[in-house]
């Protein structure tokens, strides 16, 4: 047992606590800061993490917990991702009526959650941190009690994700039930005899499903366009980088560390969900009017893309999805950031509430478009790399499965779909007839500061994608792959 | 020196970006210095650099390592050649953009934008380089149009940034399978180049990458975006637009699609050689019935890409410089007949419907925008002494060697060429004064004097290179014997 290998969760757990104690004696005028103390204290741990090493993989809980390359590499992005949205969060804290510490505390506490799902070698590991992330949301989702959509969010969140737990929780049950234990080192070895009993298969399937809808991949997105519409905007930022990227972490592990014989032969359904997904998330985006709807839209589309990684089913497939994640951390935080700034007293979040924005504050005018062309994949940005890489591990796989050929021309299309609508919303913000609102908007230093980070992280991982490139290529080879 | 072409672009478009907004005459002093300098790195690169029948490298720097990604920079003749026509197409187009006052830093930042993209397809040797920078020119060119554009711009805009953009996504995929197939070790042009890529996997990847290339450069049936994106868009930029972003797509056909794939062009050929026809045979007879002046010059240079298509497809020493000289000849020409029809005419008549302009008897209100677009239609036509009589006449003798029959119905298509120029002369200029016709004589202001140099510029290019073609076909014809085309030698009998 080794407790140290956790210390980063731990910091971050202890963090949220005292910004809960610390909420009582903070006078209600101040309450609104404690955020960007939130925001330092993760700021502090972030920077801790960066000089903690993980050459060889080390366990702890009973082997139920797991500290390598790949999970350094998510708990790092989920430290940086909960910067931004707790700065956001300070930002969005006059529209939330009551408990924003709470609401701090909340998105800390998700993040201790993200953390131990990047770090699962277990599948009780795996359900508690997503129960953890997962409950944490139902209260994010619906913390802006007096408006109708909010609560909406909140109870269509509630339903499908509880029924998503159940469907994860059962699968794990048929798991455990064949193959005798949870732990995915154990499972690799007794996978092979298993796998004759199809109710292990179901299991796994059943698992499958409840991350499939962590990730919102076709058919279980149902519930991510309303619940990005109605969920206030640092919520709905943190639901698509965080939750996302947790559930692509458990995915990985589970199908590339726990049963990796069983992948193998589940090539197929997986290019069809891909597919599925891709086209999906891009055609329901093409008539969008609410910004946050269309971006997630766009998120599952994005789900798809990253899903082609899993398809391809080696190293450079995985690693494209780590290097994606990268590029799309910065690219959708800055988009919500703009978002959360510019919706402010706009009911309905309308595309055109950003129109005329480049005479309001250029600035966020260049970081909204600046997302939305490397949502897009246009070069010289992140997002274009990231989809090359993905491109090319499919195009890697179709020399042993030709079908990739036909998942790479549904992801074409996909991709030329949607820059239909990203360009819709930078025309917009560049070009549009009678825009009513003109008044100049205020920034504030962290949320300027935020933007020009992440503008300048998609330019250098667009210009020079080398480094992180080398990261994931390092941090994957904690897979089976 | 070369390199700079691409460099003082960017940074034209950054210090556009730190003016001002209010400072129009600044901003267009900024441009035009740029373009200029641009012109300078390029005239004085191509008398520099003597590529013969070698790539002179110019920068070679590693980029992304761990996927044998270079940052390489190198030219041969063919390159030199379309980066003096980028140089002398873009000072023109800023020349021609002189009265552009709405956003006007903002209009000469995307301009300089696309100028530096399409500088740097044209020098890169490295497919990954090549392939972002032809990306690169989609964004500046989708706002000049959707901003600074008048009929249907928003359409003609979005059409042309889909089209543009299933283009460069074929060719993504054709160069990312074309990378992988050969080990994924290097995007070097000519390494790859020299890969002999398997007979069953060029079949599918040549038509994928040449036609995701062409689709740029017009070619018949997926031209359509190009007489709408052409009319719809701001003069500079359908200057631009005809003038050197149709060819960034011929380029890539000739530079990507047929060096990488040999065999894979030699079982296409008749079929593209088909389409490239049929492009200039189509695009010459409805260019003939456009009652509005633009449409006119937009399928005109439908057609007139279908030469350079044509001569690519000929696989020969005569039709390939031939359609590397027509893509020159093109650029110059197309500029010169949209300034006119753009800025000398439509910007002051604020029409372009022939019959209307039939009645304004614009010979005698600006008899400079007539001499000179008589001059760009004789040009347009082929007559000898100008460029577009040495190129296609080579296109011509080049596809009579390898399919007679297109090589005729190609000559047909000079002759309603012809027609369609001389109608659209008669109508717009030199018109019968119509009885009751508005007489709108004295109301035009004048050609100013910076419309006057831009043409002066392009005439001048066209009459040159029309009276002594070796300028350029002595820096085109022994790029065809360098290591590059090696494999079109052996593979497809050049």
């Amino acid at each position: 047992m080794n407790l140290s290998l956790s210390i980063l969760e731990f910091a971050v757990i202890g963090a949220g606590l005292a910004i809960l104690l610390a909420d009582l004696w903070t006078p209600v005028p101040q309450k609104r800061n404690l955020g960007y103390a939130a925001a330092a204290a993760v700021g502090l741990i972030f920077l801790a993490s960066m000089l903690m090493q993980a050459a060889a993989p080390a366990y702890a809980f009973e082997k139920m917990y797991v500290l390598d390359g790949l999970a350094l590499f998510f708990k790092r992005f989920f430290l940086f991702a909960a910067v931004i949205v707790l700065v956001m969060s300070v930002e969005f804290a006059d529209r939330i009526e009551a408990g924003i510490a709470e609401y701090y505390a909340l998105i800390m506490f998700a993040l201790a959650g993200m953390m131990f799902a990047a770090s699962a070698n277990d599948f009780i590991l795996v359900f508690v941190s997503l129960e953890l992330i997962t409950v944490t949301f139902y209260v994010l989702t619906s913390f802006q009690r007096g408006r109708l959509h909010s609560l909406e969010a909140g109870v269509k969140y509630l339903i499908l994700g509880a029924l998503a737990s159940a469907f994860l929780v059962y699968g794990i049950a048929l798991v455990f039930g064949v193959a005798n234990t949870t732990n995915f080192g154990e499972l690799m070895g007794s996978a092979r005899v298993a796998s004759a009993r199809p109710v292990f298969l179901l299991g796994l399937l059943l698992v499958l499903v409840g991350l499939g809808f962590k990730i919102a991949a076709f058919p279980f997105q149902i519930w991510a366009p309303d619940v990005y519409q109605g969920s206030p905007a640092p919520t709905t930022a943190f639901l698509a980088v965080g939750s996302k990227a947790a559930g692509f972490i458990l995915l990985l592990r589970v199908l590339f560390s726990a049963v990796p014989e069983i992948t193998v032969n589940w090539t197929k359904l997986l290019m069809v969900i891909a597919g599925m997904t891709i086209l999906y998330g891009n055609l329901c985006a093409i008539p969008q009017r609410n910004l946050k709807r269309l971006l997630g839209y766009s998120s599952i589309a994005h789900a798809g893309y990253m899903l082609l990684g899993v398809a391809a089913m080696n190293s450079a497939g995985s690693s494209a999805i780590l290097y994606y994640l990268g590029a799309y951390l910065f690219t959708v935080l800055a988009a919500f950031t703009v978002i959360c700034v510019v919706m402010r007293g706009v009911e309905g979040d309308d595309i055109s509430a950003v129109a005329g924005l480049h005479q309001r504050s250029p600035l966020l005018a260049a970081s909204l478009s600046l997302a939305m062309v490397s949502l897009a994949g246009i070069p010289p940005l992140a997002g274009f790399f990231g989809k090359f890489l993905l491109l090319k591990a499919v195009v890697e796989k179709g020399a042993t499965q030709p079908g990739c050929y036909w998942l790479i021309a549904v992801a074409i299309l996909g991709v030329v779909i949607s820059l239909y609508y990203y360009l819709g919303v930078v025309r917009a913000i560049y070009w549009s007839k009678g825009s009513a609102e003109l008044s100049d908007i205020k920034v504030s230093w962290p949320i300027q500061v935020s933007l020009y980070a992440c503008i300048a992280a998609m330019f250098y991982l667009g210009l020079f994608p080398d480094r992180l490139v080398n990261i994931a290529m390092e941090a994957v080879k904690a897979l089976k792959l | 020196m070369l390199p700079w072409t691409i460099y003082s672009s960017f940074v034209g478009v950054v210090m556009l970006m730190l003016l001002p907004r209010e400072q129009a005459r600044a901003a267009r002093v900024v441009a035009l210095f740029t373009a200029l300098i641009g012109l300078v790195c390029a005239l004085a690169g191509a008398l520099q650099v003597q590529a013969g029948s070698s790539v002179a490298e110019l920068c070679r720097l590693e980029w992304i390592p761990s996927l044998g990604i270079d940052y390489h920079l190198a030219a041969d003749g063919i390159s030199l050649t379309l980066v003096v026509l980028t140089g002398i197409a873009a000072v023109a187009g800023i020349l021609f953009s002189w009265n552009i006052e709405h956003r006007a830093k903002e209009f000469f930042a995307f301009y300089l934008a696309l100028i530096g993209g399409v500088y740097g397809v044209f020098l890169s040797f490295d497919l990954f380089l090549l392939f972002v920078f032809y990306e690169l020119a989609i964004i500046p060119k989708y706002f000049l149009i959707a901003i600074w554009g008048s009929t249907r711009k928003e359409y003609g805009a979005m059409k042309l940034a889909l089209y543009s953009f299933v283009g460069s996504a074929m060719v993504l995929i054709g160069l990312i399978a074309a990378y992988v197939v050969a080990g994924a070790k290097t995007m070097n042009l000519v390494e790859l180049a020299s890969y002999p890529f398997p007979a069953s996997f060029q079949y599918w990847a040549f038509p994928l990458v040449f036609v995701g290339f062409a689709i740029l450069a017009g070619l018949w049936p997926f031209h359509t975006w190009a007489p709408t994106g052409h009319v719809a868009a701001p003069t500079a930029a359908s200057m631009l637009l005809a003038g050197v972003v149709m060819k960034l797509g011929a380029y890539g056909a000739l530079r990507v699609a047929m060096t990488l794939f040999p065999l894979g062009l030699k079982a296409w050929q008749i079929p593209f050689g088909f389409l490239a026809v049929t492009g200039i045979v189509y695009g010459a007879m409805v260019a003939l019935v456009q009652s509005d002046f633009k449409f006119v010059i937009g399928y005109s240079s439908v057609s007139h890409m279908g030469f350079v298509l044509l001569g690519l497809m000929t696989i020969n020493e005569v039709g390939l410089s031939g359609a590397v000289l027509q893509m020159f000849s093109h650029g110059v020409i197309a500029g010169l007949l949209f300034g006119v029809v753009g800025r000398m005419v439509y910007d002051r008549t604020h029409t372009r419907e022939l019959a209307a302009l039939q009645r304004m008897n614009l010979s005698q209100a600006i008899p400079y925008a007539a001499v000179t677009f008589l001059v760009a239609s004789v040009a347009s036509m082929g007559l000898p002494g100008f460029s577009g009589f040495v190129a296609e006449l080579q296109v011509l003798i080049g596809a009579w060697h390898a399919f007679p029959t297109f090589g005729i119905l190609a000559g047909v298509g000079i002759l309603v060429g012809v027609a369609y120029m001389l109608r659209t002369l008669q109508k717009s200029f030199f018109a019968d004064r119509a009885p009751g016709g508005q007489q709108h004589g004295h109301s035009l202001e004048s050609i100013s004097v910076a419309e006057r140099v831009g043409a002066a510029l392009l005439m001048g290019t066209s009459l040159v290179i029309g009276l002594y073609p070796r300028l350029l076909l002595d820096l085109i014809v022994p790029s065809f014997h360098s290591p590059l085309f090696d494999g079109l030698r052996k593979g497809a009998g050049l």
